[in-house]
Parts: structure tokens; C-alpha cells; sequence
């Protein structure tokens, strides 16, 4: 039962996978300039050299002869070269891919201790002012668009991580608290409160049970969203790691390594999600 | 008469010490950091293209000839001296002996023949490597001895023995190829998006006046960044010690707290300047076409355009109003003939009228009753250009001129500048612009793709246009200075007098050191700050307190 669900798990990946790869082609191939390069207008380089380059771009042009050439040196190993890094994709992603998962784990965990530790005490007290003082810190970085909060984060010299953990946390604090504040209105659990159950026991025996599978799906959602986040935080801090990679390829039409970022991406992402998916359902599935 | 000795003997003896302390040693404790704008696309000298791999061409990179980038004279390098042939096709070289490159092979003639026949391999579309091609054929390398070597080209180069300045010597049979190098420093290390480490090339063959070995700086750190308000804050913050270039307004902001960190060389070789779209198969009415190849109408445009205030208010006076194609900053090849541009939107709008524009209702209409608006297009993020733009917008506001701005992202301008011709006007910059007219030639042969108001044109489409290029021809073909000269003043002039670009200004130089830099001379050409690394040190005060 489990092997069949992985199975069909594994299928949706690489297929969401691929398909998002191809729009990703596809929409680099549409934007303005695709076709362009800046040495087009180096006034050293004479005709000939002009003509090489615009072949060089020109053959991306029917972009699923390009996307069907990458799909097929990819299943070889070989995920071609960056148009603007002059450099093997497979290359660049291996050197930045360390720093990137650094980043977002750290941000993730502070993210995440953040929101599980105020969003239980805001359930567990139940006051009115500690609710609001926690809302409205939530709220406010939650207004924070990520170019802001990354400059602060340059200007303050603060860890890049905790940047990214500002930008998940609001949202990660508002599904928590809100899941384990419902998981706390339970009959049960008010009950097991009025009676002078042990409230550690009440949390792992009765709340837990009860919101964990919707805090596991929150896990999954929160890593495509540290992500998101890492890509700027990346750009603006002038980290060398994967989210500052797809900037720059985004800038520069660079269609193979935006391509291959956008299939890790969604692969990273997917395969984060299926995993929140796969424990949830095991825990959810077990006898109470 | 002993006593006065004494006392003088003794200062003496202490600053012979602290001079002592300024040794090789001392200077060798230093480490240089600054920032590369972008990541550096190759190592390879032959193959550089971008601005960052320049920069580290620069500095790893050991070349016959080198121009001395204060005096503007060329200074001789790894050849002891050179012959450049009459016809200007030949070119003969004497090499310094007992060199090798960092990792310890041998340097030779066959080096240079090989990085030469390297450099001209058609298939390797180096920039540096076309800018030697003036005719077809092939380049023919000759090595009279190991340390002689005469290299003929199919046809004449003008500045030939100038061009090497741009090229790094490559070994034929290092193992590491082009990575051992016979510049000062060597890399080191590679972080990609983050670092490049160089480190002092053992091998480095110079020594200065008092027979220490250069460079004196241990090594150089160079971080990519391409954000400037980073890079500004990283330099507040110590963390790096130089901006080679730095905006006018950051220039200012230090300047107010601490002169002494800022150096503003003057006007350099980068222009900014404007041109109208004048592409017969643009896809623009045709009668804006018809005003955007007026010399009339452009003349009018760019005498309605205040340059003094340009310079003054968007750049804060770190620029100066441009005068043509050149800079004054190129001692040798600006015409001293030409004219400062005199700002009268009076005259301009008289101009107009004489070609049939008129004014109604304070707005200008051409003879045909059509409103003339058109809209400029620059690239977004570069603060300095849109203010500019706007400045324009306000100019010709004046003489009943409606302009639109517009920024876009680079590759989409690059679009509508180099494929669909959709655009009426551009505002753009040249950077790192080379001091002979002959770097070019494909920006002002009609029939260049370069030739932006106007590309590949089969034939030359208007008369001035065959005489730039018949002048252009003329001065490229010559290996007579005064020939070339005389020929390049007269493009000056005519580029002026027919405006198919309107120059605007020319950016000073301006630069940042922190003050533990020492030996900092700034120039106007590039590299502006580093451009000689060899003799820079670090910290040698603070390097000696140190127990």
C-alpha cells in the first residue's frame, strides 16, 4: 500500500518536474532579449566572430528541439553549459548547491522554533495581549517584501539565514497557531485541561495527534517557501549559492541554467512535500 | 661641530631603520581586496571579453609591451624592444631571457608564436584576437632565435605595436596552460559567485628601483559583487580597501566625512551619449524617420540639451560636458579643433523652424502638422541615465518637444537596439574605451553591425558616411601617426557637424582607498586605481607592530 503510494508519488515528481521545466524554457524563450548578448555590441569583435555568437543563441530558438536535446544529454549525466558562466551547469549547481541547503536549513530551523514556540505558548496561555503582541510581529514581517528585509539584513550585518527565517516565519506562526489553537478548543482536550492532565501530556497525547499531520504539510510548504525567500536574500547579500545562480541566469536569458534550476527546484520542493505527505498519513493512519 | 653630527646621525640611523622596516618583507604582508562587478567568464587571457576577466587579465597576465597607463606611452614589458615594419604589417620583438612563468617553465619566442597563432585562430572569436584582423589571411609567426621573434600580419594594423598591451602571453608547454602566467600575480583560488584569490607569482620577473622584487602585495582578494551599494558599504565597513570606479554620488557622501579616501582623476574616456534611430526598415512612421535622419533636426536636439547642467546636477560636476567622439583625456587622439558645445535652445528652435517646424500652442509640429514626441530608452537600474533621460525630457520640453522615457532591462534594449530596430531613440554609455581610433572600427564603418544609428548598411547611405569610412580606412591603413591623425580629426569633426551620436558628457574617474593602501596613483584609463598592483602595499605600518 505504501510502496504503491511512493510509486505514484514519484511519477507526480518527475512529471511536475518535467513539465515545469519546459515552462520555465518556455517562458525564458518568450521574454524580451532571449536571443541577445552583450558582447554583441564589444566593438573589437568583427563580423564574423558577431555572426558565431548570434548561431550560438539561434540554436535554442525552437525551444522543444532545445528542451527534447536537454532532456536527452540530462538522462546521460550532462546538463549542458551556462550560456553566460561559460561553465558546466552541473558544475555550478554541485559548487552552490552546499551553501543554498545550509541557508535554508538554518532559516528553516529558526523559522520553525520561532513559530512552534510562540504559536504553543499563544495556544496554551490563551491571552488576549500575548496573542496580539505575537500577530501583529507576525504581520509585520509579513509585510515585508524580501528585497527590504535582505537589505536590512546587509545593512545590519545580520546572518543571511535569519533574513530567509523572517521572511518563512509570519507564515509558518500564523498556520500553527491557528491549527494548534483549534486542536486546543477540542472538547477532549478542554476536558483533559479542566481535570488537571498534565499539560505536556495533553500536548503529545492529544494536540499533537490531532494538528501534527497539518503541521507536517506545513513543514513541506515551508521549504518551497524558504526557497522563494533564498533566492533574493541570495541576490542581495551577494551569496554565491543557487537562489543568487537563478538570479543572474533570470537577468541573462540564460536558458540552460535557468532550466535545470527551475527541474531542482521543483524537484527539492516536491520532494519535500511528498515527504510532510508520506509521515502525515503514516502518523495519521496509526491507532490513538 | 661633533655634537651637530651626532644629533643628525641619530634621526638618521632611525629613519634608516624605519626604511629598513619598508622592505619586501614588510610590504609583503599585504593582502588587496576589492570587488569584481560580475563573475569573470574565463581565465583565459585569449578569450576575455567581460569586464572581470579583464581585470584579472590585467593582473595575471605578462605582456610585451604594456601601456603606461599615467604617461599614455608604451612602455616596453617582456620584450626588450620592438620594430614595427613601414607597410605597418610586421612587427618584430627582442624578448627579456632567464624568465618563467609561475609555475617555472621556461618563457621563449615559441610562446609568443604560439599564443599568437592561439589568439588568431578564427574559430576562437577573440575580441582581442579581431582587433589584429585588418585584412584576410593568415598571420605568419617567425622565431629568429629564442629570445627574437617577427610576426607578420596579411595586412597593415595600425597601432600594432599598441594592441599587444591587450595580449597575455600563453606557455606552449606548461601543463597547467593558461592558467601559468608572467604577470604579477596568479590565481589562486576560485569561489565561483563569491571570490578569486591571486596570489604573487614566484617567478615575477620585475624588480623595483632598489633591486626588491615586485609585486610587493602578498596577494589580491577579489570579490564579486555586483551590487554598488554593497560594495560602498563593504568599503565603509573595511572590508575591502578599494572602488576602481565609483558613482558620483557615493564619491560625494565620502568625500564629506573623509577627502582623503576619494580621488577624482578627471574626465576619462567614457562617454555617455544619444542617438536617433535612423534604420531604414525600422518600424517607425515615416515621417519621424524622416526627422531622425536630418542633420538638421539632430543638430537642433543636441543644441537644446544642457550638458553643463547634466555634468552639474546628475553627475554633481564629476563629469564634463562632452566635446565629440573622443575625450580630452585622450591626450594624443581628441581633436583640440573642436568646439565646446554651445547650450541655446533659441537657436535650436530657429534651427527647426528653418526646416519647416513650427510651434502651436507651445507645442512643436513638423511641416506636415505631425507633433514631434518621441521617447528615448536606456537601461533601467543605471540611476545616472534615467536622470539624464528626464534632464533631456525637460530640455527639449523648452522648445515645444514632448519626450517620453522609457527603461527597460538590458537584453531587451540590446533586442530593440541590434534585431527589431523598434525603438526612436537611445541613451547609452561607453565604457573602457580603448585611446586608438582604430578600437573602432566597427562602430563607425557604415557597413559594421555596430554601427548603431544605422547598421550593415550595403552601401554607405549618406555622403558623410562614405567619408568617415573612407577616413577610417585611410587612418587604419596607415602606420604614420600625423597621417592617422589628421585623418581621425576630420572623422571628429564630421561626427560632430552631422550628430548621429549627440555626446553628452565624459564621467570623471572617480575612486575610493581605504588609507592602509599605499603607492595609489588614479588615472583616468582603466584600471583607474590598480592599474600598477605591482607597486601597491597594504598595511606595512601595522604589519610591523605586530609582534
Amino acid at each position: 500500500m505504501l510502496g504503491r503510494k511512493i510509486a505514484r508519488h514519484g511519477v507526480a515528481i518527475i512529471g511536475t518536474a518535467l513539465l515545469g521545466g519546459l515552462l520555465s524554457a518556455t517562458m525564458v524563450r518568450l521574454a524580451p532579449g532571449f536571443d541577445t548578448d552583450e558582447a554583441q555590441i564589444d566593438s573589437h569583435l568583427n563580423s564574423e566572430s558577431l555572426r558565431a555568437l548570434r548561431e550560438s543563441r539561434s540554436q535554442q530558438n525552437n525551444i522543444l528541439v532545445f528542451y527534447l536535446q536537454s532532456l536527452k544529454r540530462a538522462s546521460q549525466g550532462d546538463l549542458g553549459s551556462s550560456l553566460t558562466l561559460h561553465q558546466p551547469v552541473s558544475k555550478l549547481l554541485r559548487e552552490r548547491a552546499p551553501l543554498t541547503l545550509r541557508l535554508i536549513g538554518v532559516a528553516l530551523l529558526l523559522s520553525w522554533g520561532a513559530a512552534m514556540t510562540l504559536a504553543l505558548s499563544a495556544a496554551f496561555l490563551r491571552l488576549y495581549s500575548y496573542d496580539a503582541l505575537a500577530t501583529v510581529i507576525s504581520g509585520i514581517l509579513l509585510c515585508l517584501p524580501a528585497a527590504v528585509v535582505g537589505l536590512l539584513s546587509v545593512l545590519w550585518n545580520t546572518p543571511a539565514a535569519l533574513a530567509v527565517a523572517a521572511l518563512v516565519f509570519p507564515r509558518d506562526f500564523r498556520y500553527a497557531r491557528n491549527l494548534l489553537g483549534r486542536a486546543y478548543s477540542l472538547p477532549h482536550i478542554i476536558t483533559a485541561r479542566a481535570k488537571g492532565l498534565h499539560e505536556l501530556r495533553i500536548l503529545f497525547w492529544h494536540v499533537i495527534p490531532v494538528a501534527g499531520p497539518q503541521l507536517l504539510a506545513l513543514a513541506g510548504v515551508s521549504v518551497s517557501l524558504a526557497i522563494g525567500a533564498a533566492i533574493p536574500i541570495e541576490a542581495l547579500c551577494g551569496l554565491a549559492g543557487v537562489g543568487q545562480l537563478a538570479w543572474q541566469a533570470a537577468l541573462a536569458r540564460d536558458l540552460p541554467l535557468l532550466v535545470n534550476i527551475t527541474v531542482l527546484v521543483t524537484l527539492v520542493t516536491l520532494l519535500a512535500n511528498t515527504a510532510a505527505d508520506l509521515i502525515g498519513s503514516m502518523v495519521g493512519s496509526q491507532p490513538a | 661641530m661633533t655634537k651637530l653630527t651626532s644629533t643628525r646621525v641619530l634621526p638618521n640611523l632611525v629613519l634608516c631603520l624605519c626604511l629598513g622596516l619598508l622592505t619586501p618583507s614588510a610590504f609583503a604582508q599585504g593582502e588587496l581586496r576589492f570587488c569584481l562587478r560580475s563573475e569573470p567568464k574565463t581565465f583565459d587571457p585569449l578569450q576575455v571579453e567581460d569586464d572581470a576577466s579583464v581585470a584579472i587579465r590585467y593582473l595575471t597576465g605578462g605582456t610585451l609591451v604594456r601601456m603606461n597607463r599615467q604617461s599614455q606611452v608604451l612602455e616596453p614589458e617582456l620584450a626588450q624592444s620592438w620594430k614595427v615594419s613601414k607597410d605597418g604589417k610586421q612587427i618584430t620583438f627582442k624578448l627579456r631571457s632567464g624568465i618563467s612563468f609561475s609555475d617555472g617553465t621556461p618563457f621563449s619566442a615559441e610562446d609568443v608564436a604560439y599564443t599568437v597563432q592561439r589568439l588568431m585562430d578564427p574559430s576562437l572569436h577573440s575580441p582581442t584576437g579581431d582587433a589584429f584582423r585588418s585584412g584576410p589571411g593568415k598571420v605568419d609567426t617567425k622565431i629568429l632565435s629564442a629570445s627574437q621573434i617577427s610576426i607578420t600580419f596579411p595586412a597593415p594594423v595600425a597601432g600594432l605595436d599598441r594592441q599587444f598591451d591587450q595580449v597575455a602571453l600563453i606557455s606552449q608547454h606548461s601543463p597547467k596552460k593558461e592558467m601559468a602566467v608572467l604577470g604579477p600575480f596568479m590565481v589562486a583560488d576560485y569561489k565561483p559567485g563569491a571570490t578569486v584569490l591571486l596570489k604573487r607569482n614566484p617567478n615575477y620577473w620585475k624588480t623595483d628601483e632598489q633591486g626588491r622584487k615586485l609585486p610587493y602585495l602578498d596577494s589580491i582578494r577579489l570579490d564579486i559583487q555586483p551590487n554598488r551599494d554593497i560594495e560602498m558599504l563593504r568599503f565603509k565597513r573595511n572590508e575591502i580597501d578599494l572602488i576602481n570606479s565609483l558613482d558620483s554620488e557615493y564619491f560625494d557622501k565620502l568625500a564629506s566625512g573623509s577627502p582623503q579616501l576619494v580621488h577624482d582623476a578627471g574626465a576619462s574616456l567614457d562617454s555617455e551619449q544619444m542617438w536617433f534611430n535612423q534604420v531604414a526598415k525600422a518600424p517607425l512612421p515615416g515621417y519621424k524617420k524622416a526627422w531622425f535622419r536630418s542633420t538638421a533636426f539632430r543638430r537642433a536636439i543636441s543644441d537644446a540639451i544642457n550638458r553643463d547642467d547634466l555634468a552639474r546636477v546628475v553627475f554633481r560636476g564629476h563629469a564634463q560636458p562632452a566635446l565629440g567622439p573622443f575625450s580630452p583625456a585622450n591626450r594624443f587622439w581628441f581633436d583640440a579643433k573642436l568646439k565646446p558645445p554651445v547650450y541655446s535652445p533659441d537657436a535650436s528652435l530657429k534651427a527647426l523652424q528653418r526646416e519647416g517646424f513650427h510651434l502651436d500652442n507651445g507645442t512643436l509640429k513638423d511641416a506636415g502638422g505631425n507633433v514631434v514626441v518621441f521617447s528615448i530608452i536606456t537601461n533601467s537600474g543605471n540611476k545616472y541615465r534615467e536622470r539624464m533621460a528626464t534632464m533631456i525630457q525637460e530640455d527639449l520640453q523648452k522648445i515645444g518637444i514632448q519626450v517620453n522615457v522609457v527603461t527597460l532591462d538590458f537584453p531587451s534594449l540590446l533586442e530593440r537596439m541590434t534585431q527589431t530596430f523598434d525603438y526612436e531613440a537611445i541613451l547609452l554609455g561607453l565604457s573602457n574605451v580603448g585611446l586608438d581610433p582604430n578600437e573602432e572600427m566597427n562602430v563607425w564603418l557604415s557597413s559594421s553591425e555596430n554601427h548603431q544609428w544605422n547598421p550593415q548598411e550595403k552601401t554607405p547611405e549618406t555622403a558623410w558616411e562614405a567619408e568617415i569610412d573612407r577616413l577610417m580606412r585611410l587612418q587604419s591603413a596607415s602606420s604614420d601617426p600625423k597621417k592617422r591623425k589628421e585623418a581621425f580629426d576630420r572623422v571628429q569633426e564630421i561626427v560632430v557637424e552631422q550628430a548621429p551620436f549627440i555626446f553628452l558628457v565624459n564621467r570623471n574617474a572617480l575612486s575610493a582607498s581605504s588609507s592602509s593602501v599605499h603607492g595609489l596613483s588614479p588615472v583616468i584609463l582603466a584600471p583607474q586605481t590598480y592599474w600598477n598592483a605591482e607597486r601597491l602595499s597594504v598595511g606595512v605600518i601595522e604589519a610591523q607592530s605586530r609582534p
